[in-house]
């Protein structure tokens, strides 16, 4: 069969992505407002695992380099505004802005020993980062500040029904949407941070700054030699994938109201999961992080009772009754270990080409604005 | 409905006001008196303006001057005050997978669903049947909130045995706000007796600082004329707790510590440096706070360094979670001497063998093929234990089954669980009381026999504190 | 003085645990050029494998060797199957393989051995503790000028050398090892001369896996107990070690272990207040980086081999 083209920027193919953009945010609105607390909730871990997987995507995705630090990053994130909070009292929202310029500057430090160090060694440097950050927050120098290994608590939103103490232009979010529920309010900050880190992803990724990064990905010298500054780039690219990873800490300690240098997603367990969620979805797009981090919460929560092995599927029960551990962490291991023999680009590469079968999109020739009639259009498929 | 409701919120005005009665003269805790003050004069006033019933208020008053939960906050007050019939669902997040922290717990969760099964077994609760769902929150804070509103979704009527204190800490706004007793938290953190703010969150281990409290009495009864002290503990929220509860005690009973060391929770290595700069200051007394196969580690290390130091014989204090024969066991004979506290019996010891309760616990274990984790999985069976009888005496109550009535039985609750030692009784008492398990039996190890001996008597004073 | 020697001893006596483990990574990454992240979730496969026939009555001297043939196995298998044809596509791949592999057999050791955290010794169980290949017992010491070195340390630190001897050996003057060097250096080259790469590059896995249980293992019988996080830790510092010393160096993975387990330990004794326990392994991690910073490919490591 013989695909169908579509033209990039013609009418069929807006009308596609404004049916693809009306269904997600028809899906963004129907969850905090007619869904179960538990579909909620779970969307709320999803969407924090998605903003980090997306920051380390702009990072590992574009320019190749490889971070298993950026649960650093995301401790930065919940200790920035858990500080800032349980100390000295700011509320919660002024706390993003602190936390992206201090995620942003030590980011872009840590990218200057990545200039003369590659590979394997880079990997085992951000790999430290992520070891000493919780070191560091338990260092009983800076207890006065961090609490030690207590770490802090009240550091999330402090409200009850009598008194709703945050309004934005004086909408009460979680009063006016059901009930004096927390989640959902919960869920729009995270809702807000993920298209936030999408939009930046995005504009780098499309912009001349996103081609010097694939450019370094794909070939550093010949990068260097067609003029793009290997140093600025890298530290910037480096600099805002931190930054960006900051905000979902951020989020972790709003809405668990503590922040621990013990938990998961500071230490490097966190980075691991970051790294095989975006991978998994697809590494290198835009997506990846996206599919990647949904199917991920999504098999841990419904894995999560199977100790019990009548909370089983009963077609899957023969597989995995033999144990009471939950097998979640073993069957997204294999899903990563599998993806990588059938599709290097996770989920959303096997997505592409699956679709490549039927449908193709036609890219707009560079340097236009205006829409060229497709001359050669199939003969390129 | 509202009417039952209005009157217990009298009841708890008038014993609000009893309370600030009685405690005027006391100073210390004149600002926890005044806050509850203040609670109980709003919901005083709005009782007022609902006019209800006088004879109907004298008669609860009457009948109890205990604490009662205000679910006027509630998001959903009908809901905490529905009866609860036909099933009861009990809910928790455990971390079952996760690695590091994850294997240390795991028994407890076998413990927990044995003693539910034995409880339906024995239709313990007559005709309500009892299910309990544990979720896997792979000790990650993020991930617990997801797990509990799954559950609460399901239907859960209760929480009980929650571990973690970051984790509990990251749902007690949900479960306080929806109203869902928060029960037999899993972590001794001192945070889980604020019954001002969280009414509807107890835990059930012994808060750590009472227990470092047990053990600077117990030295200071050993040493009267001081002695010196070197901690050694797990540099995590659990270990540091403890360590700053003793820290702030020692001046108070003649200690003096001349040196500090700590272990990370996920360092697997024995602590060899640790104790080499421990046993250069020459300490009388080594207070440890271990943590699951760490507490090995530290023992064997200590044991080699004392034979290398020939005539330093410091006295070895061990919290109680190393205090299983099975941890203690694997120490071999480094483990002898050492001090320690527990509460419940030690179920694999031979001496406990005929106890009744102990041999029906191993029998049932063993019949469900769980024997190989009975020592470690004791704590998870009375979590489960504990829970029932605060759910019996909930039925049993007037009002009924509900979820209101489950957490103030378990806010005026008096109990001994089986396996706990003689003379244990826990108890919580409203504001007055706000831990469950406060006593505490210090205990010497005797490893040829691999038996604890009780040193002193039941420790019980903190109880009522 | 007998302060610093005991420290430094101490330090030793870790050191040689780190460089036991490194050196497993060591003989894969000159083999292939690969990190094997899943190196210390491998040994302890293995190590609990040996604590399963501990429980089934055979005598470590027994269980052992079976432990690291199945480590063998393991290692020959994984590169057979998973790695070779994945080294195909991209470095990357690989090590996201090993990464799953990571996850994977950490939650297979919980899922097969329930979350055990110590071996058992309640109802029915037949070790008290994980028998360890050296006398354990307190008194096992020799007092050198006043400080004490542990019979089981000096146990260690002898299997290591002895290790890196018989590796030194191998690598020099055996056809197997000669060929691991030249698939190591150029494997195109090797191919043309003869050289079965594919068999020598599953060698190289299968050996490695074998020594990171020997490790597994001896670290175990160290602690008296297997756990599910015994390895994690350990497989860092070894990482640090073979960083330091050169990731295709043997001599630089015993020598870089030995460096860090004296200089964390010098530093968290002497420094209590402002490096302690708490902050050592930023005190390791920043000798590396500074070494790095000098020299990227470590104190002996050779330049070229780095592809990743």
């Amino acid at each position: 069969m013989k695909p169908i083209a579509i033209r990039s920027g013609s009418a069929a193919s807006w009308a596609i992505r404004l049916v693809c953009a009306a269904i997600l945010v028809y899906l963004a609105f129907w969850i905090p407002t007619s869904a179960s607390n538990g579909v909620i909730d779970t969307c709320i871990t999803a969407l924090t695992l998605m903003a980090a997987a997306m920051a380390l995507n702009l990072l590992l995705g574009y320019t190749g380099q490889i971070s298993i630090g950026h649960s650093a990053f995301f401790g930065i994130g919940a200790y920035t505004t858990g500080i800032l909070v349980s100390r000295y009292g700011w509320s919660p929202f002024q706390t993003f802005a602190v936390a992206f310029i201090v995620a942003f500057v030590v980011g872009a430090l840590v990218s200057l020993p990545a200039l003369r160090i590659k590979g394997v060694y880079l990997a085992l440097v951000t790999l430290a980062l992520a070891l000493v950050f919780p070191q560091m927050m338990k260092w009983p120098k800076l207890v006065w500040l961090t609490g030690g290994a207590r770490g802090l608590d009240n550091t999330g939103f402090k409200f009850t029904k009598q008194n709703p103490t945050y309004e934005i232009f004086g909408w009460n979010p979680w009063g006016s949407l059901r009930g004096e529920n927390v989640k959902p309010f919960h869920y729009w900050i995270a809702m807000v941070i993920v298209v936030i880190v999408y939009l930046a992803c995005r504009g780098v990724v499309k912009s001349r700054a996103g081609r010097s990064l694939v450019a370094i990905r794909d070939n550093e010298t010949a990068a260097a030699v067609m003029g793009v500054n290997l140093a600025s780039t890298k530290a910037l690219a480096f600099g805002l994938s931190a930054a960006l990873c900051s905000l979902p800490g951020c989020l972790s300690a709003i809405r668990t109201g503590n922040v621990t240098p013990d938990s998961t997603n500071l230490t490097v367990q966190g980075s691991i999961t970051f790294l095989i969620v975006m991978v998994v979805g697809g590494a290198g797009s835009l997506w990846g992080p996206i599919i990647g981090s949904v199917l991920f919460v999504f098999i841990t929560e419904r894995t999560g009772d199977w100790s019990d092995p009548d909370a089983i599927p009963g077609v899957l029960r023969p597989f995995f009754s033999w144990s009471n551990t939950p097998p979640g962490t073993g069957i997204f291991s294999i899903i990563l270990i599998v993806l990588m023999f059938v599709a290097p680009f996770g989920i959303v590469g096997m997505w592409r080409r699956f679709q490549a079968r039927f449908v193709t999109v036609v890219p707009r020739p560079a340097g236009t604005g205006t829409i060229v009639e497709p001359v050669a259009a199939p003969a390129e498929a | 409905m509202k009417r039952v409701s209005s009157a217990r919120l009298l009841a708890a005005l008038v014993a609000g006001s009893f309370l600030v009665a009685a405690c005027s003269s006391d100073g210390s805790s004149s600002t926890d008196t005044a806050a509850d003050t203040t609670t109980a004069d709003t919901s005083g006033s709005e009782t007022t303006a609902d006019g209800t019933d006088t004879t109907a208020v004298e008669t609860t008053v009457a009948g109890s001057d205990a604490w009662a939960v205000n679910t006027d906050d509630c998001i959903d007050p009908a809901a905490a005050e529905a009866p609860i019939e036909g099933t009861i669902k009990i809910g928790s997040a455990m971390p079952l997978t996760g690695g590091v922290a994850a294997a240390a717990f795991a028994p407890v969760k076998g413990g927990f669903e044995a003693y539910i099964k034995y409880a339906n077994d024995n239709k313990l609760l007559g005709d309500l049947t009892i299910e309990a769902t544990i979720e896997d929150d792979q000790y990650n804070k993020d991930l617990t909130p997801g797990a509990i509103s799954k559950q609460i979704d399901a239907g859960v009527n209760l929480f009980s045995g929650i571990i973690g204190s970051p984790n509990n800490a990251a749902v007690r706004d949900t479960l306080n706000e929806e109203c869902i007793p928060q029960l037999n938290a899993l972590t001794g953190s001192p945070a889980w007796g604020d019954v001002e703010n969280y009414p509807w969150t107890t835990g059930i281990l012994v808060p750590y600082n009472v227990e470092s409290r047990v053990y600077a009495k117990q030295l200071a009864e050993l040493y009267p004329d001081g002695a010196k002290v070197a901690l050694f503990y797990v540099n995590n929220e659990f270990g540091q707790v403890y360590a700053d509860a003793f820290k702030e005690l020692a001046p108070d009973f003649n200690l003096e510590i001349v040196d500090e060391q700590t272990i990370e929770a996920t360092d697997a290595a024995p602590p060899t440096a640790q104790i080499t700069s421990i046993a250069d200051k020459k300490p009388d007394v080594v207070m440890a706070v271990p943590l699951g196969a760490g507490c090995i580690g530290f023992l064997t290390e200590l044991a080699a360094k004392k034979a290398q130091n020939t005539g330093w014989t410091p006295a070895t204090f061990i919290t109680n979670t190393c205090a299983s024969s099975l941890i203690l066991g694997a120490a071999g004979p480094a483990a002898d001497g050492l001090y320690t506290s527990g509460n419940l019996k030690d179920v694999t010891a031979p001496s406990n063998a005929a106890d009744p309760a102990v041999k029906e616990y191993l029998d049932f274990m063993n019949a469900e093929g769980l024997g190989e984790i009975a020592a470690t999985a004791a704590a998870g069976w009375t979590t489960a234990e504990v829970t029932i009888a605060m759910i019996k005496q909930a039925m049993e109550s007037p009002d009924g089954l509900s979820r209101a009535s489950i957490i103030n039985a378990a806010r005026n609750f008096t109990y001994t669980p089986s396996l706990a030692r003689d003379g244990v009784v826990d108890t919580m008492n409203g504001a007055d009381d706000p831990f469950l398990a406060e006593s505490l039996q210090v205990l010497q190890y005797a490893q040829p026999t691999a038996t604890f001996t009780d040193i002193g008597s039941l420790i019980t004073e903190f109880e009522t504190k | 003085m007998e302060l610093f020697l005991q420290r430094l001893f101490d330090g030793l006596s870790q050191g040689s645990v780190y460089a036991l483990i490194a050196l497993g990574l060591v003989i894969i990454y000159r083999g292939t050029g690969h990190l094997n992240f899943a190196q210390g979730e491998m040994a302890l496969f293995c190590t609990y494998v040996v604590y399963q026939l501990g429980e089934w009555g055979l005598p470590i001297g027994v269980s052992l060797p079976i432990g690291m043939l199945v480590g063998f196995a393991l290692g020959a298998a994984t590169e057979v199957a998973l790695i070779r044809p994945i080294a195909k596509k991209s470095a990357f791949a690989v090590f996201i393989v090993t990464i799953g592999l990571f996850q994977f057999l950490n939650w297979l050791d919980g899922a097969i051995w329930s979350d055990q955290p110590l071996p058992n010794s309640g109802v029915g169980s037949v070790q008290q503790s994980f028998p360890s290949l050296f006398p354990n017992e307190p008194t096992d010491f020799v007092n050198v000028f006043g400080a004490a070195i542990k019979i089981q340390s000096i146990g260690v630190f002898l299997l290591v050398i002895v290790l890196f001897g018989l590796l030194y050996l191998l690598f020099n003057f055996t056809k197997l090892g000669l060929s691991m060097n030249a698939v190591a250096s150029n494997p195109e080259s090797a191919k043309l001369v003869g050289i079965r790469t594919n068999m020598v590059l599953m060698t190289s896995w299968g050996l490695a896996a074998a020594i990171g249980a020997l490790g597994g293992v001896v670290f175990a019988g160290i602690n008296s107990n297997v756990n599910l996080s015994l390895m994690f830790g350990v497989f860092i510092y070894a990482s640090a070690a073979a960083t330091l010393g050169g990731f295709d160096s043997p001599g630089g993975a015993v020598l870089g272990g030995l460096i860090i387990g004296v200089i964390e330990n010098l530093a968290a004794g002497y420094a209590p207040r402002w490096i302690g326990q708490e902050m050592k392994v930023g005190v390791a991690l920043a000798v590396i980086l500074i070494v790095l910073m000098v020299k990227p490919s470590g104190l002996f490591g050779t330049a070229k081999v780095e592809r990743v």
